[in-house]
Protein backbone atom coordinates (compact mmCIF):
# COMPACT_ATOMS: atom_id res chain seq x y z
CA UNK A 1 0.00 0.00 0.00
CA UNK A 2 1.51 3.36 -1.00
CA UNK A 3 -1.15 5.58 0.55
CA UNK A 4 -0.03 4.91 4.12
CA UNK A 5 3.53 6.29 3.82
CA UNK A 6 1.93 9.34 2.16
CA UNK A 7 -0.45 9.73 5.12
CA UNK A 8 2.48 9.32 7.53
CA UNK A 9 4.43 12.02 5.72
CA UNK A 10 1.38 14.30 5.69
CA UNK A 11 0.88 13.72 9.42
CA UNK A 12 4.53 14.54 10.18
CA UNK A 13 4.45 17.72 8.10
CA UNK A 14 1.04 18.83 9.36
CA UNK A 15 2.46 19.66 12.81
CA UNK A 16 4.75 22.26 11.26
CA UNK A 17 1.90 23.59 9.11
CA UNK A 18 -0.31 23.90 12.17
CA UNK A 19 2.43 25.86 13.95
CA UNK A 20 2.83 28.19 10.95
CA UNK A 21 -0.95 28.63 10.73
CA UNK A 22 -1.20 29.48 14.44
CA UNK A 23 1.55 32.11 14.05
CA UNK A 24 -0.41 33.56 11.11
CA UNK A 25 -3.59 33.62 13.24
CA UNK A 26 -1.61 35.46 15.92
CA UNK A 27 -0.58 37.90 13.19
CA UNK A 28 -4.25 38.48 12.33
CA UNK A 29 -4.92 39.19 16.02
CA UNK A 30 -2.16 41.84 16.08
CA UNK A 31 -3.29 43.36 12.78
CA UNK A 32 -6.96 43.49 13.89
CA UNK A 33 -6.40 44.66 17.47
CA UNK A 34 -3.50 47.10 16.99
CA UNK A 35 -3.30 48.22 13.37
CA UNK A 36 -6.97 48.40 12.31
CA UNK A 37 -8.91 51.58 13.11
CA UNK A 38 -11.82 51.61 15.54
CA UNK A 39 -15.24 51.83 13.91
CA UNK A 40 -17.07 55.10 14.68
CA UNK A 41 -20.50 53.82 15.78
CA UNK A 42 -19.87 50.29 17.13
CA UNK A 43 -16.56 51.00 18.85
CA UNK A 44 -13.97 48.30 19.54
CA UNK A 45 -16.56 45.50 19.58
CA UNK A 46 -16.79 45.84 15.78
CA UNK A 47 -13.38 44.14 15.64
CA UNK A 48 -15.07 40.87 16.69
CA UNK A 49 -16.15 40.81 13.04
CA UNK A 50 -12.55 40.00 11.97
CA UNK A 51 -12.65 36.64 13.73
CA UNK A 52 -16.40 35.95 13.61
CA UNK A 53 -16.95 36.27 9.84
CA UNK A 54 -13.83 34.28 8.76
CA UNK A 55 -14.72 31.54 11.28
CA UNK A 56 -18.20 31.41 9.74
CA UNK A 57 -16.73 31.21 6.22
CA UNK A 58 -14.47 28.31 7.26
CA UNK A 59 -17.32 26.53 9.07
CA UNK A 60 -19.50 26.75 5.95
CA UNK A 61 -16.60 25.67 3.73
CA UNK A 62 -16.10 22.67 6.01
CA UNK A 63 -19.80 21.79 5.82
CA UNK A 64 -19.63 22.15 2.03
CA UNK A 65 -16.72 19.68 1.94
CA UNK A 66 -18.73 17.31 4.15
CA UNK A 67 -21.70 17.56 1.77
CA UNK A 68 -19.68 17.02 -1.43
CA UNK A 69 -17.59 14.16 0.02
CA UNK A 70 -20.72 12.52 1.46
CA UNK A 71 -22.56 12.73 -1.84
CA UNK A 72 -19.57 11.30 -3.72
CA UNK A 73 -19.21 8.57 -1.10
CA UNK A 74 -22.75 7.34 -1.71
CA UNK A 75 -21.88 6.83 -5.41
CA UNK A 76 -18.23 5.75 -5.26
CA UNK A 77 -18.11 3.98 -1.86
CA UNK A 78 -14.51 5.15 -1.40
CA UNK A 79 -13.61 5.11 2.32
CA UNK A 80 -11.23 8.07 1.84
CA UNK A 81 -14.21 10.30 1.02
CA UNK A 82 -15.91 9.21 4.23
CA UNK A 83 -12.77 9.95 6.26
CA UNK A 84 -12.36 13.36 4.63
CA UNK A 85 -16.01 14.19 5.36
CA UNK A 86 -15.62 13.09 8.99
CA UNK A 87 -12.41 15.12 9.40
CA UNK A 88 -13.96 18.20 7.84
CA UNK A 89 -17.06 17.85 10.06
CA UNK A 90 -14.98 17.72 13.24
CA UNK A 91 -12.79 20.71 12.32
CA UNK A 92 -15.81 22.61 10.99
CA UNK A 93 -17.66 22.09 14.27
CA UNK A 94 -14.80 23.83 16.08
CA UNK A 95 -15.05 26.86 13.80
CA UNK A 96 -18.85 26.86 14.07
CA UNK A 97 -18.54 26.81 17.87
CA UNK A 98 -16.36 29.93 17.64
CA UNK A 99 -19.02 31.59 15.48
CA UNK A 100 -21.70 30.82 18.08
CA UNK A 101 -19.52 32.07 20.94
CA UNK A 102 -18.19 35.29 19.39
CA UNK A 103 -21.51 36.31 17.77
CA UNK A 104 -23.47 36.65 21.03
CA UNK A 105 -20.60 38.61 22.64
CA UNK A 106 -20.89 41.14 19.81
CA UNK A 107 -24.71 40.99 20.01
CA UNK A 108 -24.73 41.77 23.73
CA UNK A 109 -22.97 45.09 23.33
CA UNK A 110 -24.45 46.14 19.94
CA UNK A 111 -28.01 44.75 20.16
CA UNK A 112 -28.23 44.67 23.94
CA UNK A 113 -29.03 40.93 23.90
CA UNK A 114 -26.85 37.82 23.85
CA UNK A 115 -29.23 35.99 21.57
CA UNK A 116 -32.27 36.53 19.40
CA UNK A 117 -34.24 33.91 17.46
CA UNK A 118 -33.37 35.59 14.20
CA UNK A 119 -33.35 33.41 11.04
CA UNK A 120 -29.57 33.35 10.58
CA UNK A 121 -28.76 32.74 14.24
CA UNK A 122 -31.37 30.02 14.56
CA UNK A 123 -30.30 28.22 11.37
CA UNK A 124 -26.65 28.41 12.44
CA UNK A 125 -27.56 26.88 15.81
CA UNK A 126 -29.45 24.10 14.01
CA UNK A 127 -26.39 23.47 11.81
CA UNK A 128 -24.28 23.18 14.98
CA UNK A 129 -26.74 20.60 16.36
CA UNK A 130 -26.52 18.66 13.08
CA UNK A 131 -22.70 18.75 13.28
CA UNK A 132 -22.81 17.43 16.85
CA UNK A 133 -25.32 14.77 15.78
CA UNK A 134 -23.01 13.79 12.92
CA UNK A 135 -20.05 13.34 15.30
CA UNK A 136 -22.15 11.43 17.86
CA UNK A 137 -23.54 9.19 15.10
CA UNK A 138 -20.03 8.32 13.93
CA UNK A 139 -19.08 7.38 17.45
CA UNK A 140 -22.19 5.24 17.92
CA UNK A 141 -22.02 2.99 14.82
CA UNK A 142 -19.17 0.45 14.81
CA UNK A 143 -19.56 -1.15 11.39
CA UNK A 144 -17.57 1.11 8.99
CA UNK A 145 -19.83 0.70 5.94
CA UNK A 146 -23.03 1.48 7.82
CA UNK A 147 -21.36 4.34 9.73
CA UNK A 148 -20.19 5.90 6.46
CA UNK A 149 -23.61 5.53 4.80
CA UNK A 150 -25.62 6.94 7.72
CA UNK A 151 -23.26 9.83 8.30
CA UNK A 152 -23.13 10.62 4.56
CA UNK A 153 -26.90 11.14 4.55
CA UNK A 154 -26.73 13.37 7.62
CA UNK A 155 -23.72 15.23 6.16
CA UNK A 156 -25.64 16.04 2.97
CA UNK A 157 -28.66 17.27 4.97
CA UNK A 158 -26.41 19.49 7.10
CA UNK A 159 -24.65 20.95 4.05
CA UNK A 160 -28.04 21.82 2.54
CA UNK A 161 -28.53 24.30 5.40
CA UNK A 162 -25.46 26.35 4.42
CA UNK A 163 -26.93 28.19 1.38
CA UNK A 164 -30.08 28.93 3.43
CA UNK A 165 -27.95 30.43 6.19
CA UNK A 166 -26.08 32.55 3.63
CA UNK A 167 -29.23 34.01 2.05
CA UNK A 168 -31.26 34.12 5.28
CA UNK A 169 -30.35 37.78 5.89
CA UNK A 170 -31.65 38.66 2.43
CA UNK A 171 -34.80 36.51 2.51
CA UNK A 172 -36.03 37.34 6.00
CA UNK A 173 -36.31 40.42 8.19
CA UNK A 174 -33.38 39.71 10.47
CA UNK A 175 -31.30 41.58 12.99
CA UNK A 176 -28.08 40.05 11.68
CA UNK A 177 -26.09 42.50 9.51
CA UNK A 178 -26.21 42.03 5.73
CA UNK A 179 -23.03 41.07 3.80
CA UNK A 180 -20.57 43.96 3.56
CA UNK A 181 -18.10 42.36 1.15
CA UNK A 182 -19.95 39.68 -0.87
CA UNK A 183 -22.42 41.95 -2.64
CA UNK A 184 -23.04 43.22 -6.13
CA UNK A 185 -21.88 46.80 -5.40
CA UNK A 186 -18.46 47.72 -3.99
CA UNK A 187 -17.60 46.46 -0.48
CA UNK A 188 -18.87 48.87 2.20
CA UNK A 189 -15.66 48.84 4.21
CA UNK A 190 -12.76 51.31 4.31
CA UNK A 191 -9.55 49.93 2.76
CA UNK A 192 -7.69 49.20 6.01
CA UNK A 193 -10.65 47.28 7.48
CA UNK A 194 -11.20 45.40 4.23
CA UNK A 195 -7.52 44.43 4.14
CA UNK A 196 -7.70 43.07 7.71
CA UNK A 197 -10.85 41.13 6.86
CA UNK A 198 -9.41 39.61 3.66
CA UNK A 199 -6.18 38.76 5.49
CA UNK A 200 -8.21 37.07 8.21
CA UNK A 201 -10.26 35.09 5.68
CA UNK A 202 -7.04 33.86 4.03
CA UNK A 203 -5.29 32.97 7.29
CA UNK A 204 -8.31 31.20 8.78
CA UNK A 205 -8.62 29.16 5.57
CA UNK A 206 -4.93 28.16 5.83
CA UNK A 207 -5.48 27.26 9.51
CA UNK A 208 -8.47 25.12 8.55
CA UNK A 209 -6.51 23.30 5.83
CA UNK A 210 -3.65 22.59 8.28
CA UNK A 211 -6.08 21.15 10.86
CA UNK A 212 -7.94 19.20 8.18
CA UNK A 213 -4.73 17.63 6.80
CA UNK A 214 -3.70 16.63 10.32
CA UNK A 215 -7.11 15.17 11.17
CA UNK A 216 -7.48 13.37 7.83
CA UNK A 217 -4.00 11.84 7.71
CA UNK A 218 -4.43 10.64 11.30
CA UNK A 219 -7.81 9.09 10.37
CA UNK A 220 -6.21 7.35 7.34
CA UNK A 221 -3.48 5.85 9.49
CA UNK A 222 -5.95 4.73 12.15
CA UNK A 223 -8.15 3.19 9.48
CA UNK A 224 -5.21 1.32 7.92
CA UNK A 225 -4.12 0.08 11.34
CA UNK A 226 -7.63 -1.19 12.14
CA UNK A 227 -7.78 -2.93 8.75
CA UNK A 228 -4.44 -4.70 9.19
CA UNK A 229 -5.46 -5.78 12.71
CA UNK A 230 -8.72 -7.18 11.34
CA UNK A 231 -6.84 -9.07 8.61
CA UNK A 232 -4.21 -10.59 10.94
CA UNK B 1 -18.05 59.09 20.42
CA UNK B 2 -17.98 55.28 19.97
CA UNK B 3 -19.22 53.15 22.89
CA UNK B 4 -16.63 51.87 25.37
CA UNK B 5 -16.95 48.13 24.70
CA UNK B 6 -13.33 47.01 24.47
CA UNK B 7 -14.03 44.37 27.15
CA UNK B 8 -16.42 42.56 24.81
CA UNK B 9 -13.81 42.63 22.05
CA UNK B 10 -11.17 41.15 24.35
CA UNK B 11 -13.63 38.50 25.61
CA UNK B 12 -14.43 37.39 22.04
CA UNK B 13 -10.77 37.26 20.97
CA UNK B 14 -9.79 35.33 24.11
CA UNK B 15 -12.71 32.90 23.70
CA UNK B 16 -11.76 32.22 20.05
CA UNK B 17 -8.09 31.72 21.01
CA UNK B 18 -9.07 29.29 23.78
CA UNK B 19 -11.28 27.26 21.41
CA UNK B 20 -8.70 27.08 18.60
CA UNK B 21 -5.70 26.40 20.84
CA UNK B 22 -7.59 23.76 22.84
CA UNK B 23 -8.68 21.92 19.71
CA UNK B 24 -5.20 22.15 18.13
CA UNK B 25 -3.62 20.75 21.31
CA UNK B 26 -6.23 17.98 21.54
CA UNK B 27 -5.74 17.04 17.89
CA UNK B 28 -1.94 16.98 18.27
CA UNK B 29 -2.22 14.91 21.46
CA UNK B 30 -4.61 12.37 19.88
CA UNK B 31 -2.48 11.94 16.76
CA UNK B 32 0.94 11.95 18.46
CA UNK B 33 3.42 9.19 17.64
CA UNK B 34 1.42 7.86 14.68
Amino acid sequence: MTAIPAAERALRRSGAWMAVALVLVAGVYVRALVFTPEEATQGLAQKIFYIHAPSAWVAFLACGIVGVCSLLYLFLKDARLDLLAASSAEVGTVFLTTVLVTGPIWGKTIWGAWWTWDARLTLTLFLWFICLGYLVLRGAVDEPGRRARYSAVLGILGALLVPFIHVSVLLFRTLHPKPVVLQTSRPQLPGSMLLTLLLSFTVFTIFFVALLVRRYSWARLRDAQAQSQAES
Amino acid sequence: MPPANGGYMIAAYVAAAVIYLSYSAWLLWRSRGR
